[in-house]
């Protein structure tokens, strides 16, 4: 008998009843939002000790790279940027920077597109595909993330893209850290050590098809 | 193989462990009160966990094959273990086949539980532990003592000496930031060279395919994107059916084991690398592992199988606290150790550690799922009891007491005589040693008993 076989012989039991596991869903218990609010509150948990991002805010998106200059001035860093192959990016004047698209391995700053992001915990929403590489959002130093304020959703159940899955569906929810010492927080482990969230009043272009 | 009171001994002699202990136990359950004083639903959050957990586990098998259906159409592959050896191999010939040189691991307790780190060594392949707890670990070349923390018995003295003597351009400055940079300046080169990244897995989502993991660090995307191939090891337990379920128990896993609303990085994987994608893995494998889950539930501990490795019973149990994780000797520490581990290495090596227990109930109380931790303990004394295993000495002193205590007037006697001679051996309250009993009050101070029994003074408050 096969491993499948023998483990599957062990846990013969009914199929589970659909209405059963939706039943579970019912009114979950989650911390309160106000929904009127969202972008106060979103902004209110990325400014928590735990999250540790900063922020800024543009009207439209050409608006974008001068934006982007001013904290990497205010960091002492480079106009260099590690850009995803995002064609709705292509409206802004990024002749300040020196731009490229695959991220080194002490990559400085790069910039990544949330798709929504999450009130309830200040969470940021990514997903995997052509035009949004995975790994440079994680070997940079300075992750920096345009997010349009109209994106922000109220809880964590509006994170998911509904039917099939992309490759990697990711939350980012702060700057990455460690306990692992004496339990003591250091930022900065793996991944990036600073977050910095511009959120666009304006409207992303939507993406071609 | 050393006993637990062997262990526990030389865990108590030592100063150092205790304080190591306490710094990071004693951090975690501080920021865990604060994030359930926070969220004022916990508690019927908590019901709603262990409904969830329950469910799943009353529908296993065809879940399971959902998650089966659903990873192998994103374009993973599926295997099944029921032993840790066959999961092993399983791994083991992955890698082979992958020609792989070098393997990038994200912290994954199931991967110790069955071995992997030593199969791997075995196999001759290299493998580099990213979590940074770990890293500590395999370069001191010991076992995790928490689920969490796993380095949690380190001092950060030990840990700048270990890194000064093992990295290539260890820290200057002595602080915990600087050990965290040494770190990683060393690991990250050897995560992008990997050839085979490994994880395990917090949540299997079955009706998308989608393997859930969670990281702090960011270690674990940064060792499973840039390999070719990705291995997932994951216990049957695993499973919940949909994202939002994921979601509810994302909830309740990181308030109990960090005191964080979530984690800093929370990634589902569905299948290798799409068409078009700059990066990701051109294969995934997922192994499925039993290793003694499927008898648990057929064994009255379906209960335990609930159970998401948040770590908080231990952070909350009076026994941890003082022993640490590596005298319980199994891979899982602390309360849900002790209930696991004579599951994974048989009850008659392992029978100890449901008596390391005061039965105080604060796992239970603390735990995200409501697993009845000290019910389960006892569960196990009375099996041990029922199956000879229990020592002689042990046999004979309940013996005589149940002996006693089904004769009240002999009973009453014994227990005045005794309580006059303990009281003799009281000072200022207290009793520091008692004949006989040298090895227990080595560690603890005895109350001096009342002058009279309970039932004594009832008597006498009845005849007034």
């Amino acid at each position: 008998m096969s491993a499948r076989a023998a483990i599957l012989a062990r846990l013969k039991c009914p199929a589970p009843i659909a209405s059963e596991a939706a039943a579970l869903l019912r009114a979950p218990e989650r911390p309160a939002v106000d929904v009127t609010n969202l972008e106060s509150e979103f902004l209110a948990r990325l400014a928590l000790p735990s999250v540790n991002a900063s922020h800024d805010v543009v009207a439209s998106l050409t608006d974008l790279p001068a934006a982007i200059a001013r904290y990497l001035a205010d960091q002492n860093e480079p106009l260099t940027l590690c850009c995803p192959p995002d064609p709705r990016l292509d409206v802004c004047d990024w002749s300040a920077f020196a731009l490229h698209a695959t991220a080194a391995p002490d990559e400085t700053a790069t910039l990544a597109i949330a798709r929504t992001a999450i009130a309830e915990t200040g969470s940021l929403i990514f997903e995997t595909s052509p035009t949004a590489p995975m790994l440079p959002n994680f070997l940079t130093l300075h992750h920096i993330v345009l997010l349009p304020v109209s994106a922000i959703a109220a809880h964590l159940e509006d994170a998911p893209l509904p039917g099939p899955q992309p490759r990697a569906h990711y939350w980012i929810t702060g700057v990455s850290g460690t306990t692992d010492i004496e339990g003591t927080y250091v930022r900065g482990a793996h991944g990036p050590r600073f977050l910095h969230v511009i959120l666009l009043r304006g409207e992303l272009p939507h993406m071609a098809d | 193989m050393s006993s637990f009171t062997t262990r526990a001994d030389a865990a108590l002699a030592d100063p150092i462990l205790k304080i190591a202990v306490e710094r990071t136990a004693g951090t975690a359950q501080a920021k865990r009160a604060i994030a359930i004083d926070a969220f004022p639903d916990f508690e019927a959050a908590r019901t709603r966990a262990a409904a969830i957990k329950d469910h799943v586990i009353a529908h296993l098998g065809p879940y399971l094959e959902q998650f089966e259906a659903s990873a192998i159409a994103a374009g993973a592959q599926v295997y099944w273990a029921q032993t840790a050896d066959e999961a092993c191999r399983i791994v083991i010939a992955i890698c082979k086949a992958a020609g792989a040189k070098t393997v990038a691991r994200s912290k994954s307790m199931l991967g110790e539980e069955i071995g992997l780190p030593h199969a791997l060594e075995e196999a001759g392949i290299g493998r580099v532990e990213t979590d940074l707890a770990e890293h500590i670990i395999q370069l001191a070349d010991e076992r995790p003592s928490h689920i969490i923390w796993p380095a949690m018995h380190k001092t950060s003295e030990q840990v700048s000496a270990l890194f000064k003597a093992k990295h290539r351009t260890p820290h200057q400055e002595e602080t915990i930031a600087a050990m965290a940079q040494s770190a990683r300046r060393e690991l990250r080169g050897a995560m992008l060279g990997a050839d085979v990244g490994i994880s395990g897995a917090n949540f299997l989502i079955a009706d998308s395919g989608a393997v859930c993991t969670v990281t702090n660090e960011g270690n674990a995307e940064l060792s499973l994107v840039p390999p070719r191939v990705h291995i997932v090891t994951a216990g049957i337990e695993k499973i919940v059916p949909s994202m939002p379920h994921a979601i509810h128990m994302l909830r309740m896993l990181a308030r109990s084991a960090t005191g964080a609303a979530l984690t800093q990085y929370t990634t589902f994987y569905t299948g290798p690398r799409r068409p078009g994608d700059r990066d990701g893995p051109e294969e995934m494998h997922i192994v499925l592992v039993d290793n003694g889950r499927t008898k648990m539930r057929e064994e009255g501990l379906a209960e335990m199988l609930r159970c998401i490795r948040c770590g908080a019973c231990m952070n909350h149990c009076v026994v941890f606290r003082q022993i640490g994780g590596h005298a319980y000797g199994g891979t899982y520490p602390g309360p849900m150790g002790a209930v696991l581990t004579p599951t994974l290495d048989g009850l008659a090596a392992t029978r100890d550690l449901a008596h390391a227990c005061t039965l105080n109930g604060m796992c239970q109380q603390v735990c995200p799922v409501k697993i009845p931790l000290p019910t389960l303990l006892r569960g196990w004394r009375e099996k041990s009891w029922r199956e000879g295993l229990e020592p002689t000495s042990m046999r004979a002193g309940l013996g005589l007491w149940a002996w006693v205590a089904t004769r009240p007037a002999l009973y009453r006697l014994g227990t005045a005589i005794a309580i006059r001679a303990i009281r003799l051996l009281g000072r200022k309250g207290w009793i520091a040693r008692l004949p006989l009993a040298g090895g227990w009050t080595q560690y603890r101070d005895l109350p001096k008993p009342a002058a009279q029994s309970f039932m004594a003074q009832y008597h006498q408050e009845q005849r007034k």
